[in-house]
């Protein structure tokens, strides 16, 4: 048991300890908050209610948000933007992408020549991490990493998407109540 | 001057047997899967044991199967809460090594990011700790302000907690539109709620009997065994990466460090809300101060460092988090070793713990701030 | 007679009167058994239903204190929520842990919600059918009675065969039975205004007397309450129960409908300590000038709004728990135990000793000259407009040196010089030292 010497407190001090000001201070903080969540409608800089009330209203999602992957389609041809290069799929830390390529026989200035285009493009989104080097990798902005974020799903295989979910996006039920 | 006693061991009156408490891995306050193995007679600390490895995920081998970019976003969950920071340990220690040229506006930017990303961990940090000692409201209180900045970070990253939010080299993207608007806005709202929250705890009795002389560590001791960050700062140790070693534009930047006197508990609730406050200086002048320009700098088209050891750190939330980096001269690392603050703050819990009682425990693990992802790598 | 809305009312207790007149009970038989029956019935579901709410209002109360909206899902913002946990409890599974006492494991829980629920039998809500029953001994009833539900906690803990469950049960316990010495305690201050111990009598000594208690025993109320609080297990004395290394105390091992009985035990208590604090210190279902509409006739009037205001007052104090257990941060076990036993019960003590002498003081200086102090002494103790200065400022000084003398008490311990031990943190402006470079060379923070 140590004995130290701290300084003699104040009368103001003494008197401040008594009324039980420090206690009397923050409940006093906490009823504001209280009224102000009934009365004040500013949340950020005020004491108004900071809830969203998903799913009843729909969050606000940044443009740049990293969510569901997505492959986009020429918006005149609707032919699909992916030249089979491979490159998301080798930038990809976590092998989620699987791209599959199949030759085709097309005729460029009355020359035959075989092209290579996509066949099946295979994306596990339970392994995705979300770190969108593969949108950063893709060079004709066709794998995108869109603003959905509701991705569950009932089963394990369904988390394994293909090129048509991919580029049709999936059905999913919007709770509105 | 009047003397009176500050004894914080109590004497055992009565003989009784030792009992053996686990504190599970799956605790409402060990701040994740950390197993805490006391030695208790009656409700005193006699001895104390971690058992980690709970969240074991092994980042460091996967690491050595990945090119330099794609080991970024494994950063950025080890301490998860400021996943910011981690990326930038990675990112500076690759560029310093390649020796490329990280354009101004990017420092900026990343002191910007980095010292929101602090302010975030911790009023994480304040959240949690409150919540263990009982003063539910401010946990709340710190999660509305840390949507804030979650919210600048989805806009300019695209991801709120794990953001794998720099490349090598510099940003992926220039600051988006409303950027300099809402940090500005976070800014000039933060002071009146740390305000708030000192009010409610600062002077509170309750509070101030809770962590006055609890978890006492001394400053020979705190760098004996390595602490860092305000574990280190709050025994009164004068040590900031930000200062000692600068990174970013840190330099740039007029900033004071909040030291502690006593090493205890309260200091360090002291010294870290005086660290926001820091940060939101440093904030402010350096969106005052950004400058215009490219936000990444030219690459190779393969990232592969020359051979060798390298080492950098950076004064993260927690403390010094540190990359030790081996390379071969190939496009995938021979070796890299994270130097977790929390790991290393954790081994100064056994002595912060004995002669205190159970009910300290969970506060002194609050006040050590650690976050098992680091931890257990 | 006029046809009024509250005779309408009490149609069907007319009703159940007659037939079972009819039946051939004489009249007093039917006055005295049924109509007590029937007020019990009302207090019972009025209890139940304000304890369920209250759980209700607590929940919407934190949330607006944390900037959040709280139930909003089940029903028009959320009012049904607390239907919707109730029927979720009633279907949970029911176990009992291995090697556990069946027995006593089964009715710790009802051991426990009556205790709290048998204290409603004196609580005077009102005036005058408001009451179901005015014991003589009333305040000493309660207190007994609500002591046996710290014998609920014992067995529970004990019951449930687990080292947890018992050592929390142990400490709860042990909680429980430090502060209701000094519950106790504080409530003699204001019997010595009262000079009974019926619960209706005392609030007619304050009605007859047009003042609450609270203004002449502030240290008392303050006592009753901070000891109520730690009495009920809750914020800020709630470590037993909501610190996690005990995960939850005793009722760790209980689930379903029996877990909830034992949540309805604790809030039930907290009306409990609500209702003797209203009693006993603001005055019951006292209020000025409502005794008008006794004497302009509307007799049920007069009850049901005195059976209002004592639920608003109540109220307030149920929102002081809640007000409370959102904003503090918890004591720890042994700072808990401190205050219980170095703080409380020596106030209440000197409480006691001052609150006797200010009486005779104030029966001393009655009739000394010219001036007289009591007005009478047949309800309670009334005191005119001088006699009640006098208490008033008697009791303000009675707060002082209370203060004073646990000072006195505490004035060496550590948790009392917190505030002088605390010393500021000091900002640093380090120098800057050389900037960052990734190597292994040992570079010295000092160096230029």
């Amino acid at each position: 048991m140590s004995l130290v010497k701290v300084p003699k407190p104040s009368l103001m001090q003494k008197l401040k300890r008594f009324f039980l000001i420090d206690l009397v201070k923050g409940l006093g903080l906490t009823l504001k908050y209280n009224i102000g969540a009934m009365v004040d409608k500013d949340a950020v800089a005020g004491k108004g209610i900071y809830t969203e009330q998903y799913p009843k209203v729909r969050p606000d999602v940044a443009p740049r948000f990293h969510g569901a992957p997505r492959l986009n389609m020429d918006p005149e041809t609707h032919e699909t933007l992916c030249i089979a290069c491979n490159l998301c799929a080798l930038a990809c830390p976590e092998d989620c992408i699987d791209v599959l390529a199949m030759d085709v026989e097309v005729v460029v200035a009355g020359k035959p020549r075989r092209k290579k285009v996509l066949d099946e493009f295979i994306f596990d989104t339970s392994r995705c991490m979300f770190c969108a080097l593969c949108q950063e990798a893709c060079p004709t902005s066709c794998l995108e990493l869109t603003q959905d974020f509701e991705l569950a799903t009932y089963s394990r295989a369904g988390f394994v998407w293909n090129r048509e979910m991919l580029e049709q996006g999936r059905e999913t039920v919007k709770y509105t109540s | 001057m009047h003397q009176v006693e500050i004894a914080t061991t109590k004497e055992t009156l009565l003989d009784s047997p030792e009992m053996v408490l686990n504190m599970g891995p799956q605790h409402p306050s060990t701040h994740g899967v950390l197993r805490v193995i006391l030695r208790l007679d009656g409700e005193t600390v006699i001895d104390l044991d971690c058992d980690i490895g709970y969240l074991h995920r092994g980042m460091e081998k996967i690491a050595e199967n990945r090119q330099y970019p794609m080991i970024a976003p494994y950063w950025d969950r080890l301490d998860y809460i400021a996943a910011v920071s981690n990326g930038l340990v990675w990112v500076e220690t690759v560029e310093q090594v390649m020796g490329l040229d990280v354009p101004p506006r990017a420092h900026y930017l990343r002191t910007i990011l980095t010292e929101l990303n602090r302010i975030a961990s911790h009023l994480l940090w304040l959240a949690t700790h409150a919540l263990d000692i009982g003063a539910v409201t401010v946990l709340l209180w710190a999660l509305r302000e840390r949507e804030e900045i979650l919210k600048i970070f989805e806009r300019q990253f695209g991801a709120r907690l794990t953001c794998h939010a720099w490349r090598i080299g510099g940003l992926p993207n220039d600051a988006y539109d409303d950027f300099e608007a809402d940090v500005r806005r976070f800014v000039s709202n933060f002071p009146r709620r740390l305000d708030e929250y000192e009010t409610v705890l600062s002077e509170n009795r309750i509070w101030l009997s809770r962590t006055v002389g609890i978890g006492v560590i001394s400053a020979q001791d705190a760098i004996a065994i390595g602490l860092s960050g305000p574990a280190l700062r709050g025994s009164g140790v004068a040590w900031d990466v930000r200062k000692a070693r600068p990174y970013a534009a840190y330099a740039d930047m007029d900033f004071d460090v909040p030291l502690g006197e006593n090493g205890d508990t309260f200091d360090r609730y002291l010294v870290r809300l005086e660290e926001m406050r820091q940060s939101r200086r440093i904030i402010q002048q350096a969106v005052d101060k950004l400058p215009e320009g490219p936000v990444s700098a030219k690459l190779p088209k393969v990232i592969k460092p020359p051979a060798g050891d390298y080492y950098h750190s950076i004064e993260g939330p927690k403390g010094e988090i540190g990359c030790y980096l081996v390379s071969d001269g190939s496009a995938h690392p021979y070796r890299v070793r994270v130097r977790p603050p929390s790991l290393i703050n954790l081994q100064a819990l056994r002595q912060m713990c004995i002669g205190h009682l159970v009910a300290d425990v969970v506060a002194i693990i609050g006040t050590l701030d650690i976050v098992l992802g680091e931890i257990d790598r | 007679m006029s046809i009024s809305f509250f005779s309408l009312l009490l149609s069907p207790v007319n009703f159940i009167g007659d037939l079972l007149l009819k039946l051939g009970l004489s009249h007093d038989a039917v006055n005295s058994v049924v109509w007590p029956l029937i007020q019990i019935s009302i207090v019972v579901l009025v209890v139940t239903l304000w304890v369920a709410y209250a759980t209700y209002l607590e929940r919407k109360i934190s949330a607006f204190m944390q900037a959040r909206l709280g139930p909003m899902r089940v029903g028009p913002w959320g009012l049904l929520q607390p239907i919707a946990d109730g029927l979720k409890l009633l279907t949970k599974e029911d176990f009992i842990p291995e090697d556990a006492d069946r027995w006593i494991f089964f009715f710790a829980p009802y051991i426990a919600v009556v205790a709290a629920f048998i204290v409603f039998s004196v609580v005077p809500f009102g005036p005058d059918w408001a009451v179901i029953t005015d014991v003589n001994i009333g305040l000493l009833f309660v207190i007994a009675v609500s002591s046996v539900g710290v014998l609920a906690l014992i067995l529970a803990g004990w019951s449930s065969n687990s080292k947890y469950a018992l050592l929390g049960g142990l400490r709860s316990s042990a909680q429980m039975v430090s502060y209701e010495v000094s519950m106790g305690l504080a409530l003699i201050g204001g019997l010595m205004f009262a000079r009974t111990l019926s619960l209706s009598g005392i609030v007619a000594a304050q009605a007859s007397d047009a003042v609450w208690y609270l203004v002449y025993q502030p240290a008392g109320f303050l006592i009753f309450l901070i000891s109520g609080i730690a009495e009920n297990n809750r914020a800020p004395f709630d470590l037993p129960e909501a610190e996690s290394e005990l995960v939850a105390g005793f009722h760790t091992e209980y689930s379903g409908f029996r877990w909830s009985l034992f949540f309805m035990a604790e809030y039930a208590a907290m009306v409990v300590v609500s209702a003797v604090a209203t009693t006993l210190y603001l005055g019951g279902w006292y209020f000025p000038f409502v005794h008008k509409l006794e004497t302009g006739g509307f007799h049920n009037l007069y009850v049901l709004v005195s059976a209002l205001i004592f639920v608003t007052k109540m109220a307030v104090i149920l929102y002081l728990y809640f007000w409370l257990r959102w904003t503090l941060p918890r004591f720890r076990y042994d700072q808990l135990m401190d205050i219980g036993w170095k703080w409380l019960i020596p106030a209440a003590l000197i409480n006691i000793v001052f609150t006797g002498f200010s009486v005779f003081v104030v029966q001393a200086l009655d009739g000394w000259g010219s001036l007289r102090t009591i007005e009478s002494m047949s309800q309670g103790l009334n005191l005119t407009a001088t006699g009640k200065l006098i208490m008033i400022g008697l009791g303000i000084i009675g707060l002082f040196i209370t203060g004073g003398f646990l000072s006195l008490v505490n004035g060496r311990s550590r948790d009392f010089n917190l505030k002088s031990q605390r010393r500021n943190i000091r900002l640093v402006n380090l120098p800057s030292g050389t900037p960052a470079v990734a190597s292994t060379k040992e570079t010295a923070p000092t160096e230029a």
